[in-house]
């Protein structure tokens, strides 16, 4: 499962990051990091991008991206 | 006696000595509120440009404290050190290579562990840091405490809470920074244990690094080299050579790859982010209930599925009624001031002295004319600057990004450049400063480029008298399709430009949405100054010099008395040719489309000056110096109430603008009847097309020398605009006459 399929409101553990160069550092910089929890908050009006609650903050991602992180219910 | 005024002198020395200059690097994470911090410093003294060679912003400035100057200098917010985006590049370069006497380090005290990922990278560059623990107000009402002693030891630098909108803790945050940067050796950097093996594979590459390259060690710290070499970054291998930081780092990390594997990178972004979770855990404690925060009900209100899209919409039609008609008032003041009392007043004070008449006209007609036109501009880059800030301090640029980036993205933009893109369509200029917003260097210049196709406020003044002159009776449909034409060729040029271009740039949409927080008035009002400013001195130089160059083009050969002769005219002849298969092959449309480089709706009045013989000037009783004065003054009032007029008609229905420029389209002119015999309704639309797409103004090509640093970029606007207003007006011209339309 990765994190684009999760739904507003659902839960998971992000198990693997499979983008590669700089969105893999900068995702890891912007702590989302492996074992850590996240929680998808809401889809943008259109679709795409995301917001999700990461370490105590909001972050958005674009599908494109959250496709490349693998995440575990919680 | 003796002894003691030697002690004086020598003390004297002293004090000399340690008050020398001290630099102090600002470094924090965007939306840590560190440039209001900067700004509750030094105010007005920040200087700003550009970091060398990129569009990033660079504000420093000198202050004066206990007489010794402090050079202060705010690198760009970054979360991380890591070497891929420009702002992080220039923050590790500035502090590895310029070395400053200390760091302040602005923390967003409400999001402690993040912000503390980018402080243990800044700890590790070995120069003192002071932590300035921002937002402390919002972190306490929130209920957070914070054991600031513990922090500190644990850290080994000084923390001091700061709140930098009311202006808290500043004065001891300069105290301490100033104490780091002067006890320099007494400073021990406490390095941050990453665990064991981490520490194992430091310590060997470190050793063989200060046998092995004695020189690099005087440049970087050791351990902070070791570290970038285990992570694979590039910029640090091409301090030692491919071969060799695999050589060095090789043994040292083979423990590593065997317990965790290849992926060192994220070996290490996982140990510091471990270690700012347990520095957080150690220091922070969080009430047991959270309440619900105000930005989570804004967002359900302005991100929520249906409602999300109006709110912002609304929201951007207000701010661009405002910004275009509170400025607008003062924009007509400035123009009046120029074009009426300025301008009789030189010319009889020149007249006085018994000079030339040309001196007096280059005088009123080029330079105050110049001048005027740089002035006209400003009221509307002052109301721009202040929304763009209070859009960006307040998060919701942030939030409007999230909303449109679906849309933008879909042709190779970012959701933030659709606020630039609609500035566009009041005045290109200030659309061009709003590309600010946007981090990513080539999402700054692709809306940059497409900014221009947007049309302007002024090419409507061309538009009516064209669409008066021929379609007066479908100038709705007219004008609209003008309009669409320039959205659907942005739409196309971008996604051309996207593949050709910037083809090699990796798009990435990996935003945070802070908390909405009110910007300090203070703040909004610095970024306004000083965009305005620069723009009247930056800008306003090249502007001057264009209209002059005009002047002399159209006054030129002296004594010249048909513009047909002038040098404008004689180019306009050698252009004619040019323009001749898109139905306008005069030296009139050739000349009145060049005067248009120094604004576009110049272009309708040089038309009026070549194809219609000048009226009689009205003759009026030239008014005193101090009538003119009071005149001007009282002008001003009238502007003022004009615009908060307009605040508030933005708010009600107001549909007098609207009439009034049926009522422009409906007038006969004598410029009008002529253009009829000039142009036929096809050659018209063609014409006006043109003038949609061709060169952008000089304005905004200062504009983007100015944000770019270069002119490479107005010339590529300027070549490809040019390529693409003739294939569209060949193609309406030569297509419609095919088609028997208007011929």
């Amino acid at each position: 499962m990765t994190l684009a399929d999760l739904k507003p409101g659902q839960k998971g553990k992000i198990r693997k990051i499979g983008a590669l160069g700089p969105m893999r550092r900068r995702l890891m910089d912007m702590g989302v990091i492996v074992g850590e929890t996240l929680e998808v908050d809401k889809i943008a009006p259109l679709g795409d991008p995301i917001e999700l609650r990461i370490k105590g903050y909001n972050l958005s991602l674009r599908r494109k991206e959250a496709l490349e992180i693998q995440v575990e219910g919680v | 006696m003796k002894t003691a005024s030697v002690k004086r002198q020598s003390s004297a020395v002293n004090d000399r000595i340690f008050k020398k200059d001290i630099t102090i690097a600002v470094a924090g994470n965007p939306n840590s509120g560190k440039s209001t911090l900067i700004n509750s410093i030094a105010g007005t003294r920040l200087q700003v440009g550009n970091w060398p060679g990129v569009t990033v912003e660079k504000r420093a400035a000198v202050i004066e404290l206990e007489g010794r100057n402090i050079h202060l200098v705010d690198l760009p917010g970054v979360y991380s050190l890591s070497p891929y985006s420009q702002e992080e590049v220039i923050s590790r370069d500035y502090l590895v290579n310029e070395k400053p006497d200390v760091i302040i380090n602005v923390v967003d005290s409400t999001n402690l562990e993040r912000n503390l990922y980018l402080t243990l990278q800044l700890i590790e560059l070995e120069i003192p840091v002071v932590m300035a623990l921002n937002i402390y107000d919002e972190a306490e009402s929130k209920g957070y405490r914070f054991d600031l002693e513990r922090l500190s030891s644990m850290l080994g630098v000084t923390v001091i809470p700061t709140t930098a909108t009311k202006g808290t803790g500043i004065k001891a945050l300069l105290t301490a920074a100033i104490s780091a940067a002067e006890n320099q050796h007494e400073y021990t950097p406490r390095p941050i244990a990453y665990g064991d093996d981490i520490e194992r594979a430091v310590d060997v590459i470190v050793k063989k690094l200060n046998a092995e390259y004695p020189a690099l060690m005087k440049i970087y710290p050791p351990r902070w080299l070791a570290m970038k070499l285990m992570e694979q970054d590039q910029s640090a291998i091409e301090q030692t050579g491919d071969d060799d930081s695999n050589r060095l780092i090789a043994e040292a990390v083979e423990h590593l790859r065997k317990a965790h594997g290849d992926d060192l990178e994220a070996l290490l972004a996982d140990a510091r982010y471990a270690v700012a979770a347990g520095l957080t855990r150690e220091t922070l404690t969080k009430p047991d209930i959270m309440k619900r925060e105000l930005t989570e009900k804004i967002d359900s209100v302005v991100l929520n599925r249906f409602f999300g899209i109006p709110v912002f919409l609304a929201a951007m039609w207000i701010m661009f009624k405002l910004t275009f008609d509170v400025s607008q008032p003062f924009a007509d003041w400035l123009e009046s001031i120029f074009s009426g009392p300025l301008k009789r007043l030189t010319a009889d004070a020149i007249a006085a002295t018994g000079a030339p008449a040309w001196i007096s006209s280059l005088a009123t007609e080029g330079i105050i004319a110049g001048v005027g036109s740089v002035l006209v501009f400003v009221p509307v880059i002052f109301a721009m600057m202040f929304f763009i800030t209070f859009l960006e301090g307040s998060g919701y640029m942030a939030r409007a990004a999230f909303l449109m980036d679906r849309t933008m993205h879909s042709v190779g933009l970012h959701g933030k450049s659709f606020i630039p893109l609609l500035l566009g369509f009041g005045c290109n200029v200030p659309a061009i400063y709003a590309t600010r917003t946007l981090e990513n260097e080539k999402d700054k210049i692709l809306t940059a480029l497409l900014i221009p196709l947007t049309s302007c406020g002024a090419r409507l003044p061309v538009y009516v008298v064209f669409v008066g002159a021929f379609f007066a009776e479908y100038a709705g449909i007219v004008l609209w399709s003008l309009y669409v034409m320039g959205i659907v060729l942005a739409i196309l040029v971008g996604m051309i430009f996207k593949r050709t271009l910037f083809r090699r740039e990796a798009p990435m949409f990996i935003m945070e949405l802070p908390p909405y927080r009110m910007p300090s008035l203070k703040s909004l009002m610095i970024h306004t100054w000083e965009k305005g400013k620069h723009f009247l001195i930056k800008a306003g130089t090249y502007i001057l010099a264009v209209s002059i160059i005009v002047w002399f083009l159209l006054n030129l050969p002296w004594g010249v008395e048909n513009k047909k002769d002038s040098y404008m005219g004689q180019v306009g002849q050698v252009v004619a040719p040019v323009l001749e298969p898109l139905g306008f092959g005069s030296w009139e449309a050739g000349s009145s489309l060049i005067a248009g480089l120094v604004a576009k709706e110049i272009v309708v009045g040089t038309m009026g000056e070549i194809y219609v013989q000048k009226e009689e000037e009205e003759k009026k009783e030239n008014p005193s110096l101090g009538e003119a004065l009071t005149g001007i003054a009282t002008s001003f009032g009238a502007a003022a109430v004009s615009a908060s007029d307009n605040v508030f008609s933005t708010f009600g229905i107001a549909s007098i603008s609207a009439e009034e420029s049926d009522e422009q389209v409906a007038e006969k002119t004598p410029l009008r009847e002529e253009l009829r015999r000039q142009f036929t309704p096809l050659s018209a639309y063609a014409f006006i097309a043109f003038v949609l797409l061709y060169m952008p103004c000089v304005v905004v090509g200062a504009a983007m020398r100015q944000e770019f640093g270069t002119w490479k970029w107005y010339g590529i606007a300027f070549a490809y605009q040019m390529a693409l207003a003739w294939s569209v007006a060949f193609i309406i011209y030569q297509g419609g006459s095919l088609l028997g339309i208007g011929g």
